[in-house]
C-alpha cells in the first residue's frame, strides 16, 4: 500500500533558461532527494519477464534528486540521478535506453503507485527517453496498460554531465492530465530506468511511495 | 471448408517440402519486396532460408533461449546483435565504378561501423554437414510460426500481440508495442525483429491481408520448388491436414522448444551414403537419424520411412495419394481456399 510522504518538493519561479537542464538556475531552486527501489518483480505482468529477471537485479538507480519550478505557467521539474555508464542512443538493437518518468494520480490521491494505478484510480505520467526527440505523455490504469497521449503540450530534455543525468520535463499547468494547479498539493512519483542493465517496461527504480509538490502562488 | 477444430476456431498452418526446395530465395525475395521495404525494415528478412546443417538466422539461432521447458515454464531468451542477425550492408561501390585509380578493389559489404561482416542471412550457404564423399545439405525455411502457445504474446507485458481468434494468425498491434523487445527474446525461433527508426517489433504476418483477398502469401506464391502448402488445419481434405495430421510426414520445428507452432516440414530424404565398394550403403542415412531427430522431433524416423516406402510403391508402377499430395500437379492445390490470382483482382486507388 502506497502512502504519501511528507516530504515536500517545492516549486519556485524561474526563468525560461531552466529548460536546459543543466542550466545554473536549478541550483538555486531547493532539491529534494527521493529514495528509489526496484520495483516488484512478482507484479510484474508477464510469466517471462518475471521468469528471466529472478536471478538479475533490477532499479539500479538508488536514489533521485528532484527540483521543480514554474515559468509563466508551465511547470518544470527537473530530475537528476546518477549512472556511471550512460546510455545515450542505444548502438545496437539489444540496447536499451536510459530513460525517466514523473507520475502523478489522475484524480484524487489514493491511485496505487506500486501499480500504476487502477481502472478506478487511474495515473498519468510525463516520460522522457534517451536518444528520442520526443517526450511522451501517458495514462495507466494498472501495470501494462501505458497509453501515449497524442496531441499533449509537453517537453523533455536531458543532458549527461557529472557522472549524472539531467533530465527536465515541462508540461502546462492547469491542465487535466495532470490536474495542476497553484493551489493543491500534487502527489508525484518518479521513475528511473538504466539502460546498462537493460531496464524497461517495468522493470526500473521507483519512488514506492507519492511524494508532495506545491507549486504555490505567482511571484 | 471442414468443420473447425475442437475450440471452435480455425488454425492457419504451412507445409515446407524440405526436398524440393532450390534454394533460389524467390520467397525470400517476395516477401522483402512486399513487406520490409519501408525505412527501419532495411535489416529484417521474414521469411528466412538457411542451409542445414548449419548455424542459421540469427546466427546460432537456437542458442539464444526462448519458448519453453518441459514444465511449460518460460525459458529466458537473449536477443542477438544486429550483426548477429545480418545488418543491411552498404557496398563500397565508388572504388569500383569511379575512383579511376586504376587500383582493383572489389565491391565489398560494410557494416554500419564501416567494419566487414561476420554475419548475416544464410552467411553459410552449402557448407552443410558430412565428410565427403558423403556430404549432405538440405535448406531449413522459416516464418512466423503461428504457434498454438506463442511465446512472443505471453512475454509482452503489453498484451500488444494477440492470435486472431479466426485463423490463429499472431500479429503486432504497433500500436501498442513500446519497443520493450521482450518478445523477441522469447520467440524460440527469433521470427521477431526491431525496427529502430520507429520503435517497434515487426515480424512475418502470414501476409493477412492476402489471404483475406483469397490470395496466398507472397513466399508461397512465387515458391518455383512449389514446396509450400498452405491450409486451414482442421480441413480435413486438404493437403495440410492430410500430410500433417494423416499420413503424419509433415513435422514442427524444435518441438521441444514447447510453442506448438503451426508451420511443419516434411524432412529430407537424403542419399544414403557410399559403402567401400563406392555403391550406396542403403542400410544407413546420409544425415544422422540423430540430427533430424533434433531438429524434428521423435516422429523423423517414422516420417522418412512413409515417403520412402510410398516413392518405392509408386516407382513399381503403384498409386501413392501422398506421392500426389507432395507433388501437387496442380500448383493451385498448394494453395488451400487461397487460390484468387492477385493480377486479376480489382485493386484499390494507389495512395
Amino acid at each position: 500500500m502506497s502512502t504519501q510522504t511528507a516530504m515536500t518538493i517545492r516549486a519556485g519561479a524561474g526563468a525560461a533558461a531552466l529548460s536546459d537542464p543543466l542550466a545554473a538556475g536549478w541550483d538555486a531552486l531547493p532539491a529534494s532527494t527521493l529514495p528509489l527501489e526496484p520495483t516488484p518483480l512478482d507484479a510484474q505482468p508477464s510469466a517471462y519477464v518475471r521468469r528471466s529477471w529472478e536471478d538479475r537485479s533490477h532499479g539500479a538507480a538508488r536514489q533521485v534528486s528532484v527540483s521543480a519550478a514554474t515559468v509563466g505557467e508551465r511547470l518544470l521539474v527537473r530530475l537528476r540521478w546518477e549512472t556511471a555508464a550512460p546510455v545515450r542512443a542505444p548502438a545496437d538493437i539489444n540496447q536499451y535506453p536510459d530513460a525517466c518518468a514523473v507520475l502523478f494520480p489522475l484524480d484524487g490521491t489514493k491511485a496505487e503507485i506500486d501499480t500504476m494505478g487502477s481502472e478506478e484510480q487511474p495515473v498519468c505520467g510525463w516520460h522522457w527517453r534517451a536518444g528520442s526527440a520526443e517526450a511522451f505523455a501517458v495514462t495507466a490504469q494498472g501495470l501494462g496498460t501505458v497509453e501515449r497521449l497524442k496531441g499533449h503540450d509537453l517537453e523533455a530534455t536531458g543532458e549527461w554531465s557529472g557522472g549524472a543525468w539531467h533530465v527536465t520535463l515541462a508540461g502546462p499547468l492547469g491542465g487535466s492530465t495532470p490536474p495542476i494547479s497553484r493551489e493543491a498539493a500534487l502527489p508525484i512519483g518518479v521513475a528511473v530506468w538504466t539502460g546498462a542493465g537493460d531496464e524497461r517496461a517495468g522493470l526500473k527504480a521507483h519512488t514506492p511511495t507519492w511524494h508532495s509538490l506545491s507549486i504555490g502562488a505567482e511571484e | 471448408m471442414s468443420s473447425a477444430t475442437a475450440n471452435g476456431r480455425h488454425q492457419l498452418a504451412m507445409v515446407f517440402d524440405l526436398n524440393k526446395c532450390l534454394g533460389c530465395h524467390s520467397c525470400t525475395v517476395a516477401c522483402k519486396t512486399q513487406w520490409t521495404s519501408a525505412p527501419g525494415m532495411e535489416s529484417q528478412w521474414w521469411n528466412v532460408v538457411n542451409t542445414m546443417p548449419g548455424r542459421g538466422t540469427p546466427r546460432d539461432v537456437f542458442s539464444h533461449g526462448g519458448g519453453y521447458d518441459a514444465a511449460g515454464e518460460p525459458i529466458p531468451g537473449v536477443l542477438p546483435s544486429s550483426s548477429e542477425f545480418g545488418q543491411a550492408w552498404a557496398f563500397e561501390q565508388t572504388s569500383v565504378f569511379s575512383s579511376g585509380s586504376g587500383v582493383r578493389k572489389p565491391m565489398h559489404p560494410l557494416e554500419n561501423d564501416g567494419t566487414s561482416p561476420s554475419w548475416g542471412p544464410n552467411w553459410d550457404e552449402d557448407l552443410g554437414g558430412g565428410e565427403y564423399p558423403h556430404s549432405y545439405f538440405f535448406y531449413l525455411q522459416q516464418v512466423c510460426a503461428n504457434c498454438n502457445k506463442p511465446a512472443c504474446l505471453e512475454a509482452c507485458p503489453r498484451t500488444a500481440i494477440y492470435k486472431r481468434e479466426e485463423d490463429g494468425i499472431v500479429l503486432i498491434d504497433e500500436d501498442r508495442c513500446h519497443g520493450y523487445r521482450f518478445c523477441a527474446e522469447a520467440c524460440p525461433y527469433k521470427r521477431v525483429y526491431f525496427n529502430e527508426q520507429r520503435y517497434v517489433a515487426q515480424k512475418c504476418i502470414s501476409c493477412f491481408p492476402r489471404l483475406e483477398a483469397g490470395v496466398a502469401p507472397a513466399c508461397i506464391r512465387q515458391c518455383p520448388g512449389r514446396i509450400r502448402h498452405i491450409d486451414y488445419l482442421d480441413n480435413e481434405e486438404g493437403h495440410v491436414h492430410k500430410l500433417v495430421n494423416v499420413w503424419k510426414v509433415a513435422l514442427p520445428l524444435r518441438p521441444d522448444l514447447g510453442v506448438e507452432p503451426n508451420v511443419f516440414y516434411v524432412p529430407p530424404l537424403l542419399p544414403p551414403p557410399f559403402a567401400e565398394n563406392g555403391e550406396f550403403d542403403e542400410s544407413r542415412s546420409r544425415a544422422p537419424a540423430e540430427y533430424l531427430q533434433e531438429l524434428f522431433g521423435p516422429g523423423a524416423d517414422e516420417a522418412l520411412a512413409t515417403i520412402q516406402q510410398e516413392r518405392e510403391k509408386v516407382a513399381a508402377g503403384g498409386e501413392s495419394e501422398l506421392m500426389d499430395l507432395l507433388i501437387s500437379r496442380d500448383w493451385n492445390d498448394l494453395l488451400g481456399p487461397f487460390t484468387e490470382n492477385p493480377a486479376e483482382l480489382e485493386r484499390p486507388p494507389r495512395r
